[in-house]
This record gives structure tokens, sequence and C-alpha cells, in this order.
């Protein structure tokens, strides 16, 4: 027999696949973009709760009011730490970034850093302060860092030990940033500074667990 | 972008396109897809060969099928070919013998062997092989000859099928088939029909004195045949409209077994007539056999970056596991939500096309959500078997 080749029905496949595509393409991105919206809007919202708390502390600034500040800020971080999360799922696993937003949200940790060391002057807080300084351009163990902390952050809380976590990007040109770095020190990534003491390089999970409980 | 994101986007293409050759072959030839060549009242002597190997459950019954055949008694004969049974196989086929049953007993030497032995007996013009488990409807070789019409045809394939049941595994499998049988049909249209069932298939006797008879060391010599067939560039035509039923495996660790038979047999069939991966063989050649090579590899890439996914998942993401689903929705997730409604498109349309055929939802459903999983434990088998190059047993 004489074998044909259907080009039609091949060249008529592609191009609904590609369309497919297209259209796949563009949804993505809709939807992608409506996340980083409302992530946007979620730091927008922090930042109000966050200036709420500021100004009742400059207002009253006694410890009479602790519990308030205590609960406001333990319910705040939680949501501050669950949107640095979802930034990172973006950066990690989609290769999305928005430097902006990303500046902005650390606007906010940085905010929620002093207001914390506030709070442990004011109320006396026995929460340790741990901040996480990283690069995404030039470290190779960054990533790693910032679960080994998570382990021993979970450890620590397993013990009952409460922990504010709080995490830089150095490299981003925020001034938060940048202000904290000159503040503590830190010369390369990954850092890490608990209860204001430096600890520069990358640290496994065991070794961040002896800081935590030397620190405590 | 990253080489992972690429090799998703670029296997998420290739099933879409996949998917949609078939989609557009059906819309293109749906008008020609229950046609039958027209009867011309051509009677051939036909010779049924039956291989058997500890087939005494099925054998009487399936005998019996081709018996009651609406075909001409004296232009029908069936050679039972028992290979070295060890069970009442050959006792009981011979309880059938007559002038026109004939029962051979032989050494056990593979189906592709106990089928050469009957051709050797075969005096029909078409010759038929038969699996002893399977059984016919009585217009099936009535409907399968006209197809003969054509003189470039060489083999027709019947609609083999699995009659319903309230066994879970068995109508994964009777779906399977349905769908099985509906993208061999699609495959007709492009002259492509890569195999020719074992069940039951019908064949030009002349066809092969020109292209040899069956492959003695081949696990599918069913395909094998049907290949080399192709290779000769003769017609293998598909019937929807004549059916044959089989008797599937009925439990998992059977049905794992005969998958990864087929799957190691198959991939050494197309290996060897990778030689047709050109032009001249037409859509066979630049189309089905690279397809074959290409969804192979797609599958083992796709389980491959799904391992790494799951394995390389940051730590984090169990702190926010409910909005990562949501976040997680990209391009290949929309094509993969795509590629599975159109595939559960193309096996409702498969089962519409079978007139009488309903499957209950929830075996539908099984097959849509499990059989995913079904091959990734015959093909991660296949692969442990073939880079560890165990023997073949059939």
């Amino acid at each position: 027999m004489e074998r044909k080749i259907n080009f039609s029905v091949y060249v008529g496949a592609f191009v609904l696949s590609l369309l497919i595509f297209v259209i796949g393409i563009y949804i993505g991105y809709l939807i992608d973009s409506s996340n980083l919206q409302s992530i946007n809007q979620e730091v927008s919202t922090m930042s109000e709760k966050m200036a709420s708390i500021q100004l009742l502390l400059l207002l009253e600034g006694n410890s009479s009011s602790c519990p308030i500040y205590l609960s406001e800020l333990n319910s705040l971080d939680q949501e501050i730490e669950k949107v640095g999360y979802k930034l990172s799922y973006f950066e990690d696993e989609k290769s999305i970034y928005d430097n902006d937003l990303k500046r902005k949200y650390f606007v906010l940790e940085g905010e929620s850093y002093l207001l914390s060391k506030k709070v442990r002057s004011v109320c006396g807080d026995k929460s340790l302060l741990l901040v996480h300084f990283y690069s995404n351009k030039n470290c190779s163990n960054c990533k790693e860092q910032g679960s080994e902390i998570l382990k021993a952050r979970d450890d620590a809380v397993s013990k009952g030990i409460n922990i504010r976590l709080f995490s830089f990007d150095g490299e981003l040109e925020s001034p938060v940033a940048e202000a904290l770095e000159a503040q503590y020190g830190i010369k390369h990534y990954p850092s890490i500074v608990v209860n204001e003491n430096t600890y520069n390089g990358y640290h496994n999970a065991n070794e961040v667990t002896k800081i935590i409980m030397a620190s405590k | 972008m990253d080489i992972v994101l690429l090799l998703n986007y670029a296997i998420a293409f290739l099933s879409l396109f996949s998917v949609n050759v078939f989609i557009i072959l059906y819309l293109k030839h749906r008008k020609d897809y229950h046609k039958i060549p027209e009867d011309d009242g051509w009677r051939p002597m036909v010779s049924v060969i039956m291989p058997a190997h500890n087939e005494g459950k099925y054998i009487s019954k399936s005998i019996k099928s081709l018996l009651e055949m609406d075909y001409p008694k004296d232009k029908l004969e069936l050679i039972v070919v028992d290979d070295g049974s060890t069970d009442d196989t050959y006792p009981l086929a011979s309880s059938f013998e007559s002038s026109s049953v004939h029962v051979f007993h032989k050494e056990n030497k593979g189906k592709g062997s106990a089928l050469n032995f009957g051709l050797a007996k075969a005096k029909g013009e078409i010759v038929a092989t038969m699996d002893a488990d399977s059984y016919l409807k009585k217009d099936t070789i009535l409907k399968l000859i006209p197809h003969f019409n054509d003189p470039e045809v060489m083999a027709v394939t019947p609609a083999v099928k699995i009659k319903p049941s309230d066994s879970w595994i068995k109508e994964l499998q009777r779906v399977e088939y349905l769908m099985i049988l509906f993208s061999r049909k699609i495959l007709n249209f492009i002259d492509s029909v890569p195999v020719t069932p074992g069940p039951f298939s019908m064949f030009r006797a002349v066809v092969f004195d020109k292209v040899g008879g069956f492959s003695e060391n081949n696990l599918v010599e069913d395909q094998e045949i049907a290949l080399r067939i192709q290779s000769h560039n003769y017609k293998i035509r598909s019937s929807v409209t004549a059916d044959v039923y089989t008797e599937p495996p009925s439990n998992l660790s059977e049905l794992l077994h005969q998958r990864v038979r087929w799957q190691r047999g198959g991939f050494r069939n197309f290996w060897h007539y990778r030689f047709m991966i050109k032009p001249e063989y037409g859509d066979f050649g630049i189309y089905f056999v690279p397809l074959n090579f290409i969804s192979m590899t797609a599958f083992f890439l796709l389980l491959g970056l799904m391992l790494y996914s799951f394995i390389s998942t940051p730590y984090y993401v169990q702190y926010i596991w409910v909005d990562a689903l949501g976040m997680s929705i990209t391009l290949v997730s929309l094509v993969g939500v795509f590629v599975v409604i159109s595939s559960t498109i193309m096996l409702h349309l498969a089962i519409k096309s079978f007139e009488g055929e309903r499957v209950k939802l929830r075996y539908l459903a099984s097959f849509v959500i499990f059989y995913w999983y079904l091959m990734i434990g015959y093909n991660t088998l296949f692969l442990i078997k073939e880079l560890r190059k165990e023997s073949f047993s059939w």
C-alpha cells in the first residue's frame, strides 16, 4: 500500500495544543498575579495592625497592657511568618520574584522585630529573637540554613521555648535589612543573630539548638 | 527558566499534542467509525489455530463458541495445539475432535511455536488465531471477512472485549480494553494498527509466506507479527463491530505479571522495528512508532520529576500546605487538568461508541483515578526487570 502522512492532522493538533498552552500560560499568569496581589493586601493589613500596636505602646507604654501587646504581637508574628513562607514558595517553586513586595514585607518584619524588642523590655517577655540573614544570589547553603533553623525552632517550641523568627535577604537593597546588618556586623551569608548575639556562617539544626539553649 | 520547569512544560505539551491528534482523527473519521465493508458473499476456507497451555478451565467454552459460528461448517476448521499442558487441556480438547476439529499435542515451546505448528497444518485461505480463553459471538467471523475484500488487507482485528462483572479489577480492565479498542480503530484510519490481538485475529494465509510465521521467542508475538506486517506496508484493519470476549486477569498480581510481560515484549519489539521511523512508513513511521518511545521516556521523566519535586519540597511548606496547594497551580497543572478532562472525554466517546457497552460511574472514576498508579506499578517493574536483564517467561 502507499503510505500517507496526515500533515493537516498534526498541524491542527499542534495549533490546538499551542492555543491551549497559551491560554494555560495566561490563566497561570492571572492566578499568580492574583496570589501576589492577595499577599500584598495581607502585608498592608498587617502593617495597619502593626501601627495600631505601636500606637498603643506609645500611648500607654506601661506593663499593665502587656497581655494585650503580647497577644496581638504573637498573632501578628504568626501571620507575618506565614506570608514570608508564601513569598519564599513563589521564589523557590515558581521562580517568581517580586522585590518591591519583599522590601515592603521586610519593613513589616523590621517593625515587628523592633516591637518585639520593646515588648521584651517593657513586659519582660522571655521569647528569644532569632534573625536569619540570607542571600538569594550568592549563598549555596542559605536555603538549607533556613530549614535547619526551622527544625531547631520546632524542637525548641516543643520544649516550651518561644522563639520569634525574622528572616532578611541581605542583598535585596532593603534599607531595613541593611540597617540591621550594620547593627549586627553581618559580613557574609548565612548568619544568624540570637538575642542580639551574632553567629556567622552555616549552622546545622543541632548547632542552632545549642545556641538557642545557651541564649534562653 | 529552570530545567525542571522546562521538562514539565515539554511533557505537558507532548501529552496535550498526542491527545489532540486522537481527538482530531476521531472527529475527522467519525462517520466511518462503524462502517463495515459490503459483504459480497465471499466465504473462504477459514483455519482457526488455537494454541493452548493449561487452559482446561476455559477451552471447552472457547471451542463451543467457535463451533456455533454462523459460518458454513465445511469452510471452517479448528486446529487446537496443546503446547505441553500439564492439566486436562488435551483430553478436553480431544473430546471435540471431528473432521473439522483437529487436536495436536506437542512439547512446550511457547505460544509462537504452537502457532507456527498450527500454521503448518492450516489449509484455509484465511487463518485465524484464537486464545483458548476467548469466546466469539455467532457473527464475529462474518463481520470480519468483508474487510478482506481489499486485496491489500492482510490482517483484520476484532473488538476484543471483557464481559461485564462485579469484580473491580476486571471492570477496570474492561474500561481499558474499550479505550484500547477505540484507540486502535482511530489508528486504523492512519494505517497504524500496531497489534493483531491474541484473543482473536484473522490473517490472509499468504501473508505468512510473504513475511514469515510467528516469532517464537517473543513475549508479545501478536504485536510482533503486526509490526512485521506493517514493515512490509500491508494493511491491517480494525473492526469495532465483530465482538470477541476474553478472560482478563482476576487479581492484581496476575494483572501486573501480564502487563510487565506486555511492556517488556512491546518495548523490545518497537526497539527492533525502530528502523521504521522514517517518512516512507507514513503516519506509522513519523507519528506512531516515535510516540511509543517518546511516551515511555516522558512517563519515566515525569515520574522522576514528581519524585524530585516531592524530595526537594522546602521544609517550610508544611506550615502553609493549604495555601501551597492553591499557589502551586501552574501552566503544567492546568494542562494536566486539561489532559485529564480530554482523556475522560475520549473515554466517554470510546464507551459511547460501542453499542450495549455500559460502565458504572464508579468504575469509570476508578479508571481515571487509579490507572495512572497501575501504570507506575507495571512500568517500574518493567524497568527494573529490563535493567536486571531478567529472563523472559510466559
